[in-house]
């Protein structure tokens, strides 16, 4: 594993880029498995500011009533990742793999999942373990994190276009639809917000 | 292109920076998942690689397989071609395996249920925490209860070794296989009973002059090298005798069609084996040399007149004369089939000892186009788990009932005991592989069953019924994804060179996600329980190499062989001196049961009702691949066949939907679409086994068809063997508005 600090270092990017790589990876976390490891209470303060700093106070509110009501914030959230992306009665809501969405195959481990490993290799990056196909949309989020820290702006810019976007927009229906939890609904959004395209 | 203006004129601003805590910092207390590389030039991936050792297990047939394996995603599988098996076949499931390989579906994480038994709500957990409970749950109950407080539902290759560390080590008695007491333990029964050896399918089709199938419908029943032989046998122009209410697949290729009237395969039997007897035309030098208690039998059934058999069967007697004179014409060189899945109406042990017993007037083993065993591979290594001290408290025993059954114990007493408390409560179940929702007659009361469970564990590749009441819920690895079947056997024609094959069952891809092979996951619950001394293996590897090591084998020398080990193989015909046809049993007398072969009638239908028959379909294995997207585009619901003449008095057409409500009032949950056909008799319906799972869990297979075993609620279990007979009840058909 390289160090983030010196792959900032080697290729320093421009102040956005190396706000956008830490908004990136901040989300992949929000896309990850709730883990006391990461997901603690720094963690949902942090997520609170940033909705503050996108004008999103409403939302950062309604984050701030469930933390003061629930009592066990991260297995509430832990549930509700299971439910809405590995198993569920009645059925999973939105499994975060691309190739689920696009390419027609329905399943796991389709073109597009080949593809996008495909596009981190040719930009010098792959995955740490097999545990999870490249196209789960939290290595997505991971892989546009590092990209942007390089500064390579562009590339995170075809790779939404291409590889991101065509599938995500479907996914991001689906959770935001039937996510039963404010983090979940609000983390799709924000993806959203930061991956758009925009005239 | 840029970052469009929001974006950036956000990220320009100074607010993120202000905030309390840095995004860094947060960012920074987990390890990214994608990593720098040192850069690869493009396509460098794209060699489609050859994985050998694949074992097919959408069925139970078991094909050898290669899989085509591009940067760790299978693309397809095939036939090995160095199989002297299925060959480079392999069937439409088969093929479809890499649906379920990569089903989204899938269980991919340990997962808690926080829910309702029945109505789950999972929370994925970690290993650990999954093993931890499982562990001391069970072990909780052990102490409680005694090991009898446990039971086991297993099915498949990967859950032989789990189950033996619940029966031997721990000591449960309580152990239910579906393949047992669902499906083909009482042919095993009895032909142990009648010949000394459990039948498997071995006739030899394809040097027969007459193949007979009862109730057998291949084409629709598929299992690539089986359908050869078979096919090799019509081929070689041998005479097809088809015993069937239903106009199956088989019978459209029959000479004879015997379109019997179901539950009085025995009755026809007898009479057949009394006319060749009366009439001189069995095979005396074989029942002189091998045969036991025939002059009993002879005596015994004296009174199947053809005349006899064709009122109960509802046959013309000159059919049943036609098939035994065809079966006399052509003897010793006949295949009498012993049938497969043969749990039927309770009276089954009397069939299959019925077909041995014919099998042995007609001299037909042993021989050229008759029951043949192989000659196969020996001198395996054995795994096994070791006996603990526990002295097992069999339900059968203390029940004093079925001393012929299978293996393990009825499914029914273990229900009963459960659901009673009595001999014993069983209050902590492991099911693993099995899917008894689907199995077992009777839903509700499995259903109680597992409510009343102190803790429940499943084990599983999908989410299927069943686990839906699972306290804990454990991924396994696919067949495609692990070790443990050690497949082997002889070439497929006795008419070619004689050779053996060994293959061992090896992953084509890594498993996914936390997926984990059953070897591991029961050692983790052994070691926690307390048994960590007993483990006979480390690994799944480990099993199957000192398996093989016993034959002088490897898994790294099968891989060198592409997969498959090929040796010079033995000429399987003839059989030894003392081999006894049995047609008088002794022992079956001593337990209160009749000596020689038996018709038991059983219930008509009520008045209004059809039995309800069900069978297999070419694209489906039972409920295992009712989620499999290609196959269930194959065969999406599985329609109901209804005879012609009852579908106009009941005003149903071809393509009409119906819903079902059976004798005891139980309706479908869902609807199918009526098939109209001359094809079937009167007094009974036909649909294929294994639709309309009720777990909505199964995004394609859910509520698609009917569930047949839904309305199987009455139980016929067959006094000698404990199984399951699940052709005995009644359904009529409701036109759905
Ligand atoms: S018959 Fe078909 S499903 Fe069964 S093992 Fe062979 S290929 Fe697989």
């Amino acid at each position: 594993m390289i160090p983030k600090d010196s792959a900032t270092e080697s290729t320093p990017g421009s102040d956005d880029a190396n706000g956008l790589a830490e908004v990136y990876g901040f989300l992949a976390l929000c896309m990850r498995y709730p883990d006391p490891a990461f997901l603690d209470q720094e963690f949902l303060v942090t997520f609170q500011d940033l909705l503050h700093s996108l004008d999103r106070d409403s939302q950062a509110r309604e984050l701030g009533t469930w933390l003061q009501q629930d009592n066990n914030p991260l297995e509430t959230l832990q549930i509700e990742y299971t439910r809405l992306f590995i198993n569920a009665i009645p059925h999973v809501i939105a499994p975060p793999y691309g190739s689920i969405y696009v390419g027609g195959a329905g399943s796991l481990q389709g073109k597009l999942t080949e593809e996008t490993r495909d596009f981190y290799r040719q930009c010098g990056f792959d995955l740490a373990d097999e545990t999870e196909p490249a196209d789960h949309i939290m290595h997505e989020l991971e892989f546009l994190a590092q990209l942007a820290r390089e500064g390579r702006l562009e590339k995170t810019e075809e790779f939404l276009r291409r590889l991101f976007r065509p599938w995500f927009e479907q996914f991001y229906q689906r959770v935001h639809n039937e996510a039963g939890h404010p983090f979940y609904k609000v983390s799709v959004d924000l993806i959203d917000f930061f991956t758009k395209e925009e005239p | 292109m840029a970052i469009n203006l929001t974006r950036r004129n956000f990220l320009k601003t100074a607010s993120l920076a202000a905030a309390s805590v840095p995004l860094s910092k947060v960012v920074a207390k987990a390890e990214t998942g994608v990593v720098k590389t040192p850069l690869i030039p493009p396509g460098s991936f794209k060699d489609t690689k050859t994985a050998v050792g694949g074992i097919c297990e959408m069925c139970f047939w078991r094909c050898q397989l290669v899989g085509k394996v591009r940067d760790g995603r299978l693309v397809k599988l095939e036939g090995n071609p160095k199989s002297i098996d299925n060959g480079t076949a392999i069937c439409a499931r088969g093929n479809a395996g890499i649906k379920l390989l990569y089903d989204p579906d899938r269980l991919k994480y340990p997962l808690k249920n926080v829910g309702k038994r029945g109505a789950p709500k999972w929370k994925r957990i970690s290993w650990e925490e999954a093993l931890n409970e499982c562990a001391s749950k069970l072990k909780g109950i052990v102490d409680k209860y005694g090991p009898h407080g446990l039971a086991m539902f297993p099915h498949g290759a990967s859950a032989k070794y789990p189950m033996h560390f619940f029966e031997k080590t721990v000591g449960t008695p309580n152990v239910s296989e579906a393949s047992f007491f669902q499906c083909r333990g009482i042919r095993d029964t009895a032909y142990v009973a009648t010949i000394g050896t459990a039948p498997g399918e071995n006739v030899d089709m394809p040097n027969a002059k007459v193949i007979m199938l009862l109730g057998g419908h291949f084409g629709e029943n598929v299992h690539v090298s089986h359908l050869k032989r078979y096919l090799k046998g019509l081929e070689n122009g041998a005479k097809l005798i088809v015993v069937d209410p239903r106009f199956s697949a088989s019978a459209g290729k029959a000479d004879i069609w015997v379109k019997i009237k179901p539950g009085t395969d025995t009755a026809f039997l007898l009479a057949i084996m009394n006319y060749l007897i009366q009439n001189d035309k069995y095979d005396k030098k074989f029942v002189e040399e091998h045969g036991e208690g025939f002059e009993t039998m002879a005596e015994g059934i004296s009174e199947w007149t053809l005349e006899k058999a064709a009122a109960i069967c509802d046959v013309p007697a000159s059919q049943i004369k036609e098939v035994a004179d065809l079966l006399a014409a052509n003897a010793p060189n006949v295949s009498i089939h012993p049938g497969r899945h043969v749990s039927w109406y309770g009276n089954d042990f009397q069939r299959e000892r019925s077909l041995a017993c014919l099998t042995g007037v007609l001299g037909a083993y042993g021989v050229k186009g008759g029951f043949v065993k192989p000659k196969g591979p020996k001198g395996f290594g054995k795994v096994s788990w070791p006996h603990g001290e526990h002295e097992g408290e069999n339900l059968k025993e203390i029940a004093g009932k079925y001393p012929f059954a299978p293996p393990g114990t009825p499914t029914e007493l273990i229900r009963d005991a459960a659901l009673s408390g009595d001999p014993y409560p069983i209050k902590g179940c492991v099911i693993w592989g099995q899917n008894p929702i689907q199995t077992i007659p009777n839903q509700q009361r499995t259903i109680r069953m597992l409510k009343q469970m102190d803790f429940v564990m499943c084990v599983d590749v999908m989410p299927t019924d069943i686990t839906m009441f699972a306290d804990i819920l454990l991924p396994e690895c696919s067949y495609l994804e692990r070790y443990d079947y050690i497949k082997k056997g002889t070439q497929w024609n006795f008419a070619d060179k004689h050779q053996q094959y060994v293959s061992a069952r090896m992953p084509l891809v890594d498993p996914g996600f936390e997926r984990k092979d059953g070897v591991w996951i029961t050692n983790e619950i052994a070691r926690r329980m307390g048994y960590g001394d007993k483990i006979p293996v480390q690994s799944q590897e480990e099993m199957v190499d000192k398996i093989l090591a016993g034959a002088g084998l490897s898994i790294a020398k099968l891989k060198a062989e592409d997969g498959i080990h090929i040796q010079p193989g033995k000429d399987p015909y003839g059989i030894s001196e003392d081999f006894t046809v049995n047609f008088a049993n002794e022992d079956l007398e001593d337990e209160g049961f009749p000596a020689i072969p038996t018709y038991i009638p059983v219930e008509e239908p009520p008045a209004g009702y059809m039995r309800l028959l069900y069978g297999r379909a070419p694209v489906h294995t039972f409920n295992r691949t009712q989620n499999n997207v290609w196959l269930h585009a194959a065969m999406p619901e599985n329609p109901v066949w209804v005879n012609d003449k009852v579908a106009k008095r009941l005003g149903l057409r071809d393509g009409d939907r119906v819903s079902f409500v059976n004798q005891d009032g139980v309706k479908s949950r869902t609807t199918t679409t009526v098939k109209v056909t001359p094809g079937i008799r009167e007094d009974a319906v036909y649909m294929y086994h294994g639709f309309g799972s009720m777990n909505p869990e199964l995004t394609v297979g859910y509520n698609q068809g009917v569930d047949d075993q839904s309305l199987i609620t009455k139980l016929a279990v067959d006094p000698e063997t404990g199984c399951s007979g699940m052709r005995n009840n009644f359904v009529r058909l409701v036109k759905a508005s």
